[in-house]
């Protein structure tokens, strides 16, 4: 195996080493970003909107069964 | 051009909605909006050792040496001046702030990680892969973006911010796994010189020390408070190592590895 291809292998295992360490820690985790650059206060998320449960889709019609096309 | 002024619209109200909650925390002011005394102290403290690596790095003629290292800690005090005109122009819940905070801290990620790849040119230099290494790293960068984008494209609205958030928190993991493998890399070829050995390890201590924090922090959720008095120091620990590094330890220092005495029977 040549020397480039082994770089890009070695790449894609530490890329795969820190995702997999990326979702264990942030599964666990309540939804903040570990930022580490200088020590500035941090703003909110800007997609961040709180643990409240999520409201049902307003054209979610339930389970029924669909009633059959008249021209069928 | 409707469905784009709308959404426009539907993006402003929600940033408003979401920053005109308030924010608990030590680190806060009594109106909830402004940074309290002790963050802005940090802050300032935290700049001000950005700015004394500089000026040692100057003063020990390593500014050329570690150049990319030099870089990072220069545009980290530039980010931290533009950061505090911004924040004290239009407030911290303003959206310029927020915007600023992260696109900001997009750039620097992406200069530590390079940062990081000039340790590792540093550490192989006498088995002249340096064109590997950069290989390896656009590869890694690129490899990082793409996951990045796959996360993040399901997003309708703000995508490109959702983007710059989530490239920087896996360019984040993607360090801390490459210091380790560096550390490993420094102990299987018996690395010797002391200060490049300090800078190796501050960036270590440094990742980890933000990741046990982030840990912690989820486990004793109860204790949030004391948290939010640690994560700002913590930022103070890589400058101030850094210039330890160049103004205590000359380039020439090596440091002997321990050796396993053999006993005569």
């Amino acid at each position: 195996m040549s020397r480039k291809l082994a770089v890009i292998l070695l790449a894609m295992l530490v890329l795969v080493g820190a995702m997999s360490l990326k979702t264990v820690v942030v599964a666990h985790g309540n939804g903040s970003v570990i930022l580490a650059n200088g020590g500035a206060p941090q703003p909110p998320i800007p997609w961040d909107n709180g643990g409240a449960p999520q409201p049902p889709i307003p054209w979610d019609n339930g389970k029924a069964p669909q009633q059959p096309m008249p021209g069928k | 051009m409707g469905q784009r002024q709308g959404s426009a619209a539907t993006d402003a109200r929600e940033v408003t909605r979401i920053t005109d909650g308030s924010r608990d925390g030590p680190g806060h002011g009594k109106d909830d909006q402004v940074p309290g005394p002790y963050a802005y102290t940090v802050w300032f403290v935290c700049t001000l050792l950005e700015a004394t690596v500089l000026v040692c790095a100057v003063r020990k003629n390593a500014f050329r040496r570690y150049l990319l290292l030099n870089l990072y800690m220069a545009a980290s005090v530039v980010a931290s001046i533009a950061r505090y005109n911004i924040l004290s122009h239009y407030g911290y819940s303003s959206k310029e702030y927020l915007y600023f905070y992260y696109y900001s801290d997009f750039l620097l990620t992406i200069l530590l990680f390079f940062a990081l790849t000039s340790l590792y040119s540093h550490i192989f230099a006498e088995l002249e892969v340096g064109r590997y290494i950069r290989t390896g790293a656009m590869v890694l960068l690129s490899g990082t973006a793409l996951f990045s984008y796959a996360v993040v494209q399901q997003s309708s609205s703000r995508l490109v911010t959702h983007f710059v958030v989530e490239i920087s928190q896996n360019l984040y993991f993607v360090g801390l796994v490459l210091t380790y493998v560096l550390w490993g890399a420094v102990l299987k070829l018996r690395e010797t010189r002391t200060r490049l050995i300090q800078l190796i390890l501050s960036i270590g201590v440094y990742f980890s020390m933000f990741a046990a924090n982030y840990a912690l922090q989820n486990l004793y959720q109860s204790r949030a408070s004391i948290f939010e008095y640690l994560t700002p120091l913590f930022g103070c620990f890589l400058p101030l190592s850094w210039a330890y590094a160049f103004w205590r330890i000359p380039e020439e220092a090596r440091t002997v590895p321990a050796r396993l005495a053999v006993v005569p029977r």
